[in-house]
């Protein structure tokens, strides 16, 4: 007998119950936010960000008249729901809106958990990037004359790829927890990349996305004519995909997660005790991180992806420098953001041992410097599969730009991991290590400053002067290490340290 | 009577607006095994996390040894063994490396033995290379008894060891702070499970409110005339 109504209730009762549920998590993680303030002002930034985005390029000389840009307006949104597709796939189906050892006591359906993965997936940095660049480029092209009939295209197909991408990453993760589900994803991811690569290499990637469907919408925008029509099939499709995309995400949820299972229940024969204390330490910080799923899964997503891109687009060496920013600041977000979560509950018994608090930041910060550099080199020898051999000045400004971003990242990683500590097990593929709002602050403050640098440096490249971009990373190098050592300083003064080790043990 | 291995004086500890201990003092002597009894956030783990050096105290002296905590706490570390009361073990390690890391840390030599001893004695021996996010919660308690343990230490500190521990791990944590005190060690007992603290120590200390309202001997809080005693402590 029914004790109580829940969200896994059939039919058109069963989402009513879902929408309730999913006001109330949403409404208790507002509750749970710190610095409402902060939060309240990250959102008025987000949407003046939008505003902006939408309006701005109206406002500029030229706007309705640029054919370059409503000639791949096709291609983008394609491309948008390609990146929707591979961040729901990496996500293990999406975000969670509740941790999953907190949800686990609660009644919350299937629909629920879709809906509420769906409500978080435009908090992703790279999400809102893509979907400010469409609305500014449907913007640009319309001007003023159709600007609201195309913004409102663009905006339902940023909702309907979404909803779509969900549907696919659902799918992936129902496959994925089969018997032999992982070999088969990591199977046909590598298809789907080859593949991929293949097409890029050959040139014919950017003419297959300008050929399908989403060149139609394009056109829509562009011309203004058939906004309508247009509209109600992107808001049907919409509500077909958020529907349909409830069934895989039952059967999924449903499912063990085998990987993550397998990952908790996996043994590690014993190896020699390392030489030194700082060794020790590091041996154990390097297991939190290899036996995560998130970040493992993570990590090689990072690595792969821009390196496959650069591998099929046969980027030149100047603009091979900016991806190790990107992969860079991709990486600190699996874990390096809140750097002291992987010891989870181990903290208390961890900050028992007596080691100099010092050599327990340099391991931490010596671990997350080579996760990062690994993720790094493993992008650039991609890319330098079809780049060649650079010469000596482009030789010396990749290593300069790698060395100033790891030190950027690195520093800022354990600046954020001190002073605000989150509580976080990183066991299912589905977590972040902070809550979703505060992880878009963060992705956007990292990949706008080394974005920046590393597009300073890829210029600075150019000169055929070596000595101008060492030159160049001298300051980088100097604030970065000042901001390094404050954030050891913070570490090291045992208050500052309790509070810390406190709250990721709780 | 001897100088107290554990000496705490007008122990405060605050997180912000919150005093989680407000004035407590504490005598250990060496041999002895000492319960810390009281309601849930009568202060209890916050005094185990300054003794072990964990959290430091915000005013007061707390000397273990003679060596003042705030002072050196890494020496004071060196003397301790630590049972956390929350989970206290890193998710994604194994057992043994967790021994590897104590045994390089605090310099152990020939340690292995008794780590296997120690394994083998709380029914971990099977799992020592498993990692530990997949334990019961039952498990991460016992080994989180047995890294306390490890090293022998001058003073242990076990916090919530019994906590949904099966009746043999109930049994050999028994033994371990039997082993402690036989050897000298002063061992402080945190727990809810009145029975068992008062069967595996010899003194008592009832904490309200984040400070001391007893201290007696064991023999005083048992059966159920020591319930009532400890019940009308509490309230």
């Amino acid at each position: 007998m029914p004790t109580a109504r829940s969200s896994t209730d059939a039919g058109l009762a069963g989402w009513v119950r879902a929408s309730a549920d999913l006001q109330h998590l949403l409404r208790f993680r507002a509750a749970t936010v710190r610095r409402p303030r902060a939060a309240a002002v990250a959102v008025a930034v987000l949407l003046g960000v939008t505003l902006a985005a939408a309006v701005g390029p109206v406002l500029v000389d030229g706007a309705g008249s640029t054919t370059v840009l409503a000639d791949h307006l096709g291609a983008m949104l394609a491309g948008f729901l390609v990146l929707a597709v591979a961040a729901a796939m990496a996500s293990g189906g999406g975000r969670e809106l509740v941790p999953r050892e907190q949800a686990a006591v609660h009644p919350i359906g299937h629909r629920t958990e879709h809906l509420g993965a769906l409500a978080l997936a435009p908090l992703n940095f790279a999400w809102l990037l893509q979907a400010w660049l469409l609305l500014g480029v449907a913007a640009r092209t319309t001007g003023t004359d159709g600007w609201l009939a195309g913004q409102a295209v663009v905006a339902a197909w940023v909702l309907c790829a979404t909803a779509l991408a969900q549907v696919v990453g659902w799918l992936v993760e129902t496959l994925r927890r089969t018997t032999h589900g992982v070999l088969v994803v990591r199977v046909l991811a590598v298809l789907v990349a080859t593949v991929g690569v293949a097409l890029q290499a050959a040139d014919r990637l950017v003419p297959l996305l300008e050929g399908l469907p989403t060149r139609h919408l394009a056109e829509v925008v562009v011309e203004g004519d058939g906004a309508v029509p247009a509209l109600l099939a992107l808001a049907a499709l919409t509500g077909l995909a958020v529907v349909v995309g409830a069934w895989p995400a039952g059967v999924a949820l449903r499912r063990t997660p085998r990987e993550e299972l397998r990952v908790e229940s996996g043994s590690h024969p014993a190896r020699p005790l390392p030489a030194s204390d700082l060794a020790v330490l590091r041996r154990i910080d390097r297991a939190s991180v290899w036996r995560s799923v998130p970040m493992r899964r993570g990590l090689v997503v990072l690595a792969l992806g821009p390196g496959l891109v650069a591998l099929g687009g046969g980027m030149d060496w100047t603009q091979v420098l900016v991806l190790p920013a990107l992969v860079v600041s991709g990486g600190a977000l699996l874990f390096g953001v809140n750097a002291w979560c992987l010891d989870g509950r181990g903290a208390l018994w961890r900050e028992s041992l007596p080691v100099g608090p010092g050599t327990v930041f340099a391991a931490r910060a010596l671990t997350l410097a080579e996760w990062l550099g690994a993720a790094a080199l493993a992008t650039l020898a991609l890319a330098a599969l079809r780049a060649g051999v650079p010469t000596p000045t482009e030789l010396t400004a990749l290593v300069v730009t790698l060395v100033v971003v790891l030190l950027q990242v690195v520093a800022v990683s354990l600046s954020w991991s001190g002073r605000r500590p989150f509580p976080v097990q990183l066991s299912s593929a589905r977590a972040t290590p902070a809550p979703p709002i505060v992880m878009v602050g963060y992705s956007a403050r990292l990949a706008v400053s080394t974005t920046l640098t590393a597009v300073l440096f890829s210029s600075a490249a150019q000169v055929p002067v070596w000595w101008l971009v060492p030159a160049l990373a001298v300051p980088f190098v100097a604030w970065s290490t000042v901001r390094l050592l404050r954030a050891r300083r913070h570490w090291v003064d045992a208050a500052r340290r309790a509070h810390v080790v406190v709250t990721v043990a709780a | 009577m001897n100088e107290p291995v554990i000496d705490v004086r007008g122990l405060h500890v605050r997180f912000g607006e919150v005093e989680a201990v407000a004035g407590i003092d504490l005598q250990a002597q060496a041999g002895h095994a000492t319960a810390l009894l009281g309601r849930n956030g009568a202060g209890k783990s916050t005094t185990m996390r300054v003794l072990a050096g964990v959290v430091p105290p915000t005013a007061g002296t707390v000397l273990v040894h003679g060596v003042d905590v705030a002072r050196e706490p890494v020496a004071v570390k060196r003397l301790v063994g630590y049972c956390p009361d929350v989970g206290g073990l890193v998710p994604r390690a194994t057992p043994w490396e967790h021994l590897q890391l104590a045994a390089r840390l605090r310099r152990l030599a020939d340690w292995e033995t008794r780590a296997r001893d120690l394994l083998e004695r709380f029914e971990l021996g099977d799992v020592a290379h498993r990692v530990t996010s997949g334990f019961s919660h039952g498990m991460g308690r016992r080994l989180s008894v047995v890294l306390a343990a490890l090293h022998e230490p001058d003073v242990l500190l076990l916090d919530e060891p019994f906590d949904g521990v099966d009746p043999l791990g109930v049994e050999a944590t028994m033994v371990v702070i039997e082993d402690a005190r036989a050897r000298g060690a002063s061992v402080l007992v945190s727990t809810h499970l009145r029975d068992l603290a008062m069967q595996a120590c010899s003194t008592a200390v009832v904490l309200r409110g984040g400070a001391q309202v007893a201290a007696m001997e064991a023999g005083e809080l048992t059966g159920e005339a020591g319930a009532d005693a400890y019940r009308a402590l509490l309230d």
